[in-house]
């Protein structure tokens, strides 16, 4: 046999290409589920931000109170440390809560996309 | 109807600087676009590794992901083609390292090579010496598979390879050769005047 008809034979089977095939809506699967891990992330984000302005409010306005009813605040600051328990597991409840609200029940019961921020954007809640 | 229809279409007219430029502002029918236009790069080159048909969507799918999550980061420097080629390699190779699905074959090593099985007319008809050539690719350690593909099937030029696997160059032409060079002695006694027509046939030429 030639030599070079022989090289044209193995050069055009490794352009054969190979059977692996993926689903024909596979780019709308990759699409939906990079949605889903960007939404999820969103709204942790979302819920963290939230999270962290209201424990900043409280404690600025806890910080103002003080120099207008100073005994009020001591006799709340006297009663969580009576309570330390039941004040963390009410915390932790109403945390609990606000975390299922925002993030859990939204990443289990969301099955449309829904048009997602720009990119490295925070989520403008307030 | 009519605006996703639009969409699509300039979705399609789009270069790829600008399909990356409208993913980062969030249009994901321009990211499902890229996924269509790159799948078959993806595909080969994950396909060729992997070997594995069952798990290939997850391992396309966790591709896809980190071209996606590494979007901002592409500058450039290279061809699109060449980045998310680059991303597939990576994650094959991790993945058959992480399930040690991976022989650590020495590439060099003449054992690994001598797995080719020689041609026989007995235990392949005629019309299948075009899968017998496929099998033996296959049977390849996998840095010959990998430069296999991209050269010949992708069209990736030796320093794009270089890029991509970070292979030197003359790691490369050498495994290149080596693998035509290998099957070329498996086939050249074997295949008579009429496998040669039928191969012929085969690959339209």
């Amino acid at each position: 046999m030639n030599n070079e008809e022989l090289d044209k034979i193995i050069e055009k089977s490794f352009r054969i290409k190979p059977d692996f095939q993926l689903s024909a809506d596979f780019a709308q699967k990759v699409t939906h589920s990079v949605v889903r891990r960007e939404q999820w992330k969103n709204d942790l984000y979302e819920y963290l931000y939230l999270t962290g302005v209201i424990a900043v409010l409280l404690s600025v306005a806890g910080g103002l109170y003080y120099y207008i009813d100073k005994v009020l605040i001591m006799r709340f600051i006297t009663f969580i440390n009576g309570n330390v328990l039941q004040v963390i597991f009410v915390v932790f409840i109403l945390n609990f809560i606000f975390f299922a609200d925002r993030v859990l029940l939204r990443l289990l019961f969301r099955s449309l996309p829904r048009p997602l921020q720009r990119r490295g954007e925070r989520v403008g809640i307030l | 109807m009519q605006h996703l229809r639009a969409s699509c279409c300039q979705t399609s007219c789009m270069n790829d600087s600008e399909l990356i430029s409208q993913i980062l502002n969030g249009n994901m029918n321009a990211f499902t676009f890229l996924v269509n236009r790159y799948q078959k790069l993806v595909v080969h080159i994950t396909g060729r590794l992997i070997q594995r048909q069952d798990e290939l969507e997850d391992v396309c799918q966790d591709v896809f992901l980190k071209v996606y999550q590494n979007l901002d980061k592409y500058r450039n420097e290279c061809k699109l083609s060449t980045w998310i080629a680059t991303i597939a390699y990576n994650t094959s190779i991790n993945y058959l390292r992480k399930f040690k699905k991976v022989v650590e074959v020495n590439p060099d090593n003449s054992v690994a090579l001598r797995n080719l099985t020689d041609y026989r007319s007995d235990n392949y008809e005629r019309t299948d010496l075009h899968r017998y050539i496929h099998e033996q690719i296959e049977l390849l350690p996998v840095q010959y598979r990998t430069v296999l593909t991209l050269y010949h099937l992708e069209e990736f030029s030796y320093q794009e390879i270089e890029q991509i696997t970070g292979m030197p160059e003359g790691t490369i032409k050498s495994y290149l050769f080596r693998a035509k060079a290998l099957l070329k002695e498996k086939l050249k006694f074997v295949v008579d005047e009429n496998s040669l027509n039928i191969v012929k046939e085969i690959t339209h030429e």
